[in-house]
């Protein structure tokens, strides 16, 4: 049985203002149940695609569907079940962390009781529970990324984007967030994120694409990847292509 | 290079809105710095035009010779409450505090820098006063050539020595703050208390200096610069300079505000690192206890995260929180006074009944209450967070709506209490008192909607420092001057239909007028909202 394509890139195309493409041509498809590895180099193009994925950046040609929705003309509909953790979470300092939290689920129009069990089920997993009464302000880099993850986390979302997420946790919140995307992707949902670590990768993701300059220049499931070597050489063999 | 002269170059080029335009590649991002540019133009030309007209009024009473010292004592009062207000943001607690302190630059040098940026980044406001009462004064006094340089070159050091009294100031406020728990909170009031008592000993100042000889301070314009000596010797040297061309007073102008700089930041030095390591650490109280949750409306999510924001900054507190204090200052002495005596105090005893006010009241309230909108500056305060709310299921309509409520959150109740104050002391009729609380929500309704169209169309995501949009940007700029001058117009344009209209129609009339204008601001910023503005 064919797997639903949660979120779907076809031939997303971005160009800055001198005419410089940050992104040319790429495609790919995430299912339910993908945990979708997005790796390359600095200014590959990670970044760039995952901010046109979840609606923050516009895009100058393709289309990016998430669970058949489209980006460009239904925004609303992607991004009610889109969840999105930035590389460097900048949070609202001036709201405690609780205040943060109540804020989001309000917006996704969370119930009460729900929104407890959740924030009390990921802060007491990540460890931040006694820290949520201060303000974000307060909190070091993995405490911000450890709230915005959280927070991603508070609706249950369809998709999960994280850009570069295991930068700033420590081993334990590393170990935690991992968990939580086996057990979403158990449940159906569908992650998807860009990361420098290539071990991480090799062990977490079933697909993987690889970004070079703008392209995509490699993409499948990690066995047709790596055919038996290890990630970081399928890597280095296709980035030196 | 200097080291002080490269970090200075580097503040300037790090938010110089020219650098953006140059290599920028976005056009959208290049024609909203000329649209900025234009905007700002405009500001700096009628700010230039009222000081010309002035001058004029000045040209015609045959007083011109006080053109100089009213121009420094002028460039003085803006340097000095423009700096006091924004010392918390960009000298201490800003931003870049630790980049800047990581690199190899002294102490001392961080916080001069700082100040000179600060200057420089003013400068154009008090150098639009300082030019254009040079060319009223020019024209009328007939003045000889050697004035226009010397007056330009002494322009750039007038406000010097009272922005270093104002940084002095925030530094002991900061300083003071630093030493507390809730430093904000401290800094915020204690800011709040220097304003307010700064507002009084204006009024204490005019009174002695007024002493019932009004007429020849007027008259004579060396009674006047001899009186403002006693107080503010800098305008005097300022005077003497341009007009006798006294090389001591040079001298002085330019010495003192040079020694000032040098003892100010030995001292602002000596305790930088202090202050700034205290206010920017937070200690974390680690006691808290997961209970009960309470579900919002978006929107009032919206507006309680609006609320946080404002809380949590001194400067944008200060900034927005001082028109709702006058407010409510405002109602409360005329209650305890009286409304005849606060408007004989005002006009000097003026022979009139003060009940011809009366139709002016909601203006009056007005004028303090929107004096600043949150609603102008809070598009361009999401910053950097500004991803957050683009990446959630919230309409832009949505978004801009929580805004607007918070606005009217904050403004409806001061609003209430003080003209509801006024109006049982001025002893106005029920009706009227009801049709005043009317039109002063529609007035607010209208401040808020047009400051939002302002904040949206000016929209500026890429500040680095807040003071940026909360004081200089130019949606508060182009919010705030044109709507001071509107209400003071309508301040006396309702006196004046007050005495040939029944004060009830006329309140109707208003009422209908600024409900439409307001109406028609919030299709606009539904429009904008539409149209992504700012993205």
């Amino acid at each position: 049985m064919a797997e639903k394509k949660v979120l779907e890139i076809r031939n997303y195309t971005k160009v800055y203002g001198a005419g410089k493409k940050a992104a040319d041509d790429v495609s790919l498809t995430v299912e339910a149940g993908d945990i979708y590895g997005f790796i390359g180099h600095n200014g590959a193009g990670k970044s760039t695609t995952i901010r046109a994925v979840v609606g923050v950046l516009d895009f100058t040609e393709g289309e990016i569907l998430i669970d058949g929705h489209s980006v460009k003309s239904e925004p609303m509909e992607c991004k009610k079940i889109t969840a999105y953790i930035p590389d460097n979470p900048d949070l609202y300092e001036n709201l405690t962390g609780i205040q943060y939290l109540n804020f989001i689920a309000d917006v996704f129009d969370i119930g009460a009781k729900e929104r407890e069990e959740r924030i009390a089920k990921y802060a007491g997993s990540f460890e931040i529970t006694d820290s949520l009464g201060d303000l974000i302000g307060s909190y070091s880099h993995g405490m911000k990324q450890k709230l915005a993850i959280i927070s991603a986390l508070i609706h249950e979302p369809k998709l999960l984007v994280l850009d570069e997420p295991f930068v700033g946790l420590d081993p334990k919140a590393t170990f935690t967030l991992k968990e939580i995307m086996h057990e979403m992707c158990a449940k159906g949902t569908a992650i998807f994120f860009s990361t420098h670590v290539l071990d991480v990768a090799e062990k977490l993701c079933n697909k993987v694409a690889i970004i070079k300059k703008g392209r995509i220049i490699a993409s499948g499931t990690m066995e047709d990847m790596t055919e038996g070597h290890s990630l970081e050489e399928a890597f280095l063999e296709v980035e030196n292509e | 290079m200097n080291k002080s002269i490269l970090l200075l170059k580097n503040l300037l080029l790090s938010t110089s809105q020219s650098n953006i335009y140059r290599h920028s590649t976005d056009p959208k991002k290049k024609s909203r710095v000329v649209g900025n540019a234009v905007g700002m133009l405009i500001l700096y030309l009628m700010l230039m035009a009222y000081c010309v007209a002035n001058c004029i009024g000045y040209g015609k009473m045959g007083i011109i010779d006080i053109v100089p010292i009213l121009c420094a004592l002028t460039v003085s009062i803006l340097a000095f409450f423009f700096t006091f207000l924004k010392s918390n943001g960009y000298l201490f607690a800003f931003k870049e505090y630790d980049m800047l302190m990581a690199l190899p630059f002294s102490v001392p040098t961080v916080a001069a820098c700082r100040f000179l940026y600060m200057y420089v980044k003013s400068l154009p406001w008090y150098l639009s006063v300082s030019l254009a009462m040079l060319i009223g004064y020019g024209v009328y006094a007939k003045a000889a050539i050697a004035v226009y340089p010397l007056w330009i070159l002494l322009s750039l050091f007038l406000p010097l020595i009272p922005m270093l009294l104002a940084s002095f100031l925030g530094f002991l406020i900061a300083k003071i703050g630093s030493g507390f728990k809730k430093k904000n909170l401290v800094q915020t009031v204690l800011t709040f208390i220097l304003i307010l008592a700064a507002f009084g000993s204006r009024f204490v100042i005019e009174s002695v200096m007024r002493n019932g000889k009004v007429e020849e301070v007027l008259k004579q314009a060396s009674e006047m610069a001899e009186e403002t000596a006693r107080y503010f010797p800098p305008a005097l040297w300022f005077a003497n300079a341009v007009t006798k061309f006294a090389l001591s007073d040079i001298l002085l102008l330019v010495g003192i505000s040079i020694f000032l700089f040098g003892v100010v930041f030995a001292i602002v030095g000596a305790n930088y690192r202090k202050i700034n390591s205290a206010l920017k650490s937070h200690e974390a109280s680690k006691d808290f206890r997961l209970t009960s949750q309470k579900k919002n409306s978006v929107v009032n999510a919206i507006a309680f995260k609006e609320f946080k924001r404002m809380t949590g900054s001194t400067v944008y507190l200060t900034n927005v929180g001082m028109g709702e204090i006058l407010a409510a200052l405002f109602g409360i002495c005329v209650l305890i006074f009286g409304f005849d005596r606060i408007v004989s105090t005002v006009t000097s005893n003026a022979p009139m009944d003060p009940a011809i006010l009366r139709p002016a009241i909601p203006f009056i309230v007005y004028f303090f209450l929107g004096m600043m909108s949150t609603c102008a500056c809070s598009p361009s305060l999401e910053g950097k967070n500004y991803w957050i709310v683009q990446s959630l299921p919230v309409e832009k309509k949505t978004l801009y709506q929580g805004k607007m409520l918070y606005n009217m959150y904050l403004t409806v109740p001061f609003m209430f209490f003080s003209t509801i104050c006024v109006c049982i002391s001025a002893q106005v009729s029920l009706i009227d008192t009801i049709l005043y609380l009317v039109l002063g929500f529609c007035l607010l309704a209208f401040s808020t909607a047009w400051g939002c169209v302002c904040g949206m169309r000016h929209m500026r995501l890429d500040w680095e420092n807040e003071v940026e949009v909360i004081k200089q940007g130019t949606a508060v700029m182009i919010y705030m001057f044109p709507n001071m001058f509107v209400c003071m117009g309508l301040v006396v344009g309702s006196v004046f239909l007050g005495m040939a209209v029944d004060h009830t129609l006329l309140a109707l009339c208003f009422i209908l007028i600024v409900a439409i204008l307001a109406l028609l601001s919030y299709r606009r910023v539904m429009i904008l909202a539409q149209k992504n503005a700012g993205l």
